[in-house]
């Protein structure tokens, strides 16, 4: 279980550059997920980490050694790919076999003949069968043991990717969005099975996903990328509660974070048709502000208290229901015109689209942006 | 009414196949009917359409009369180089010009493919010179060389359109197991692409085996003609034996078909199913 430390870990294909500076220090132990829209360079990440791809520039530790430039398999991980990446032509006990053997494979068994005889004994020696069927036991593996990839279901192929995975015994798992080609039921199974195994094996996981339900289930600790930049690590209730710009504030929590543009001035802050949202607090600083608010923070109370809105629409989600709103228009402004906002609220809705309702924010759950910079001010 | 319409459908198509397969096997039944004619029969009476079929014993002694083991042997060697040199280059090439970026991939690619349109009657006379220079005239191996210069290029491009379609993650799953890139090829790819490799190897066979041009131009010594030029130097001026020439022609054919027969389980498609997502 190796303390990882990126240190300005940059990827260019040609001019364009993918991965722009990444640095950041992972303890042993961790269950990392590098999360963000695809394109933005987490997987390319996760292969720089493997040694499937090589870095332009910068540096990964592992426990204070260099690795650029390992091996995948000198560097003592595993890689669960997104595609599973199955030998096809191998049974499933091949399958999870196959690191075994190559452990104890000679360069001379290449060898046509000698090859294929060498393979079989390994794959029969008592230690392999051993570390095979303990892995195959764990993930309920040893019915289809003898089954080739093709005769398996979507998830018991991942779990046969998983188990080739864990039989290394390596000191860091990387897993490359493993469940985006599941069905919804299947993923949220194999999600806590994930989790489990994770508790289990107590080594490091690095975790791909653009899932932001994934990551804020399994996660200890999460770096959310775009553009090929880190825009925030921390825990996953730190990044939900306090995002470090609007693009992680707005890319974490569903629906996302109410981002409206305000004028704050001590205690409160202007709306442009002069309403004023109480803040219940002092705001971090005054002027054309960016006022953040989680959808579930917001109050759907009667037309004559709090800020004046109309509903423009309902979706009524059984337990809870997403209501979307305007409010803030100058007086004269056409109709629609204004600030947009989410609201959660939970059971069914009594207002209707078109109802004129009011607004109010609970105090003390606001988080602030910098209108110019994006970047959170509290 | 559906179901006879069905029935019919299905008779229909396989009397297209029926006459199909007539067709094709005809000149095959003729020479073999041919090779069981008398001379009589051929230079005047006439052909019977149905085989003597009491004159099979006569066979046997008519090749063992113009050596027809030794020109098989011949041809054996020559098709059995060509195909194990071409299945050990086109391998190779295929999985680089596939996987690996160099200098040169697209000029090595169109080189190789360029052999394919020049005729080989045009490169007799320079090779010929090519052989004298390196002492390979009056030699099989210089057939093989020369028949595996034309051949291996068909080879490497099937193989290499195979690999193309192996999803790379499946290699790059055997790199982070720690196998290596020779290990990669052998014990990845090469099984994933098994029924393009008996395909080349079947095309690759055929080659050698059908080889007459260069080995009428390069062999003098009659032991080392191959099958088909010594089918070929049968035709005299004055006369043919030709029921012996069809005799010797059918036993040529034979192992064609047998090596056609041994490889073509392994001409299946699907052996990647499972093998990602889906």
């Amino acid at each position: 279980m190796p303390h990882i430390s990126f240190q300005d870990v940059t990827k260019k294909f040609g001019k364009s550059t993918v991965i722009h500076g990444f640095s950041a220090e992972i303890e042993d132990g961790e269950f990392l997920v590098l999360l963000g829209p695809s394109g933005c360079g987490k997987s390319k990440m996760l292969r720089v980490i493997a040694g499937l791809a090589d870095m332009s520039s910068g540096a990964i530790e592992f426990d204070g050694t260099v690795i650029n430039g390992l091996e995948p398999k000198e560097r003592k991980i595993a890689f669960v790919f997104q595609s599973y990446a199955l030998y096809p032509h191998m049974s499933v006990y091949d399958n999870i076999a196959f690191p075994l053997i190559m452990d104890r494979f000679k360069s001379w068994y290449h060898v046509p003949i000698i090859n294929s005889i060498a393979r079989r004994i390994i794959r029969n020696t008592a230690e392999v069968k051993t570390k095979v069927m303990e892995v195959a036991q764990m993930l309920e593996l040893e019915p289809m043991l003898s089954r080739r990839p093709r005769t398996l279901s979507g998830g018991q192929r991942q779990r046969v990717a998983v188990a080739r995975a864990l039989v290394r015994d390596p000191d860091l798992y990387l897993l490359d969005e493993p469940l985006s080609n599941l069905d919804a039921k299947l993923r949220t199974q194999m999600r806590s099975e994930i989790t489990d195994l994770y508790k289990k094996v107590k080594k490091s996981f690095i975790y791909v996903t653009h899932d932001q339900v994934e990551a804020m289930t399994m996660a200890t600790k999460m770096i959310v990328m775009n553009d090929g930049e880190i825009r925030q690590i921390g825990t996953p209730d730190e990044v939900y509660h306090s995002p470090a710009d609007t693009f992680v504030a707005k890319f974490i929590g569903s629906p996302p974070m109410n981002i409206v543009e305000v004028t704050a001035s001590g205690t409160g802050a202007d709306l442009p048709n002069g309403e004023k949202i109480a803040l219940g607090g002092k705001a971090p600083k005054t002027g054309a502000v960016l006022l953040g608010v989680r959808p579930e923070h917001v109050r759907v109370v009667d037309a004559n208290k709090g800020v004046s809105a109309v509903v423009e629409s309902v979706e009524n989600l059984g337990a809870e229901s997403i209501l979307s709103l305007t409010f803030g228009a100058p007086k004269g402004s056409a109709e629609g015109k204004g600030s947009k906002i989410l609201a959660k609220v939970g059971g069914s809705s009594i207002a209707r689209a078109g109802d004129t309702v009011g607004i109010e924010f609970e105090p003390g759950t606001f988080r602030w942006f910098d209108a110019d910079s994006q970047s959170a001010l509290n | 009414m559906k179901k006879i319409r069905k029935v019919v459908a299905i008779l229909a198509s396989r009397l297209v196949l029926v006459g199909f397969l007539l067709v094709s096997a005809f000149p095959i039944y003729w020479m073999f009917n041919t090779s069981l004619a008398s001379d009589a029969e051929l230079f005047g009476t006439g052909q019977d359409f149905a085989p003597h079929l009491e004159r099979v014993g006569e066979v046997p002694q008519k090749l063992e009369d113009v050596g027809i083991l030794g020109l098989l042997a011949n041809s054996a060697f020559i098709a059995t180089g060509v195909t194990v040199l071409s299945f050990l280059l086109a391998v190779m090439a295929a999985y680089a010009l596939s996987r690996f970026k160099f200098h040169g991939k697209g000029l090595s690619g169109f080189v190789l493919f360029s052999t394919q349109m020049m005729p080989e009657a045009l490169l007799v006379v320079p090779l010929f010179a090519l052989f004298a220079t390196f002492g390979l005239l009056n030699s099989l191996t210089g057939l093989v060389l020369a028949n595996t210069a034309f051949s291996m290029p068909v080879a490497v491009f099937i193989i290499k359109t195979a690999i193309d379609k192996i999803p790379y993650e499946i290699e790059e799953s055997a790199r982070v197991d720690g196998c290596s890139p020779a290990g990669q090829l052998g014990m990845i790819v090469v099984p994933l692409v098994l029924p393009s490799l008996a395909a080349a190897a079947v095309i690759n066979f055929f080659d050698g085996w059908n080889e007459f041009l260069f080995a009428n131009t390069f062999i003098r010594q009659q032991e080392l003609w191959p099958a088909s030029v010594g089918l070929a130097q049968f035709m005299g001026q004055y006369s043919t034996p030709l029921s012996t020439v069809m005799a010797a022609a059918l036993l040529f054919t034979l192992p064609a078909i047998v090596f056609f027969l041994l490889v073509q389980r392994q001409i299946v498609s699907g052996l990647t199913a499972g093998a990602v997502k889906g």
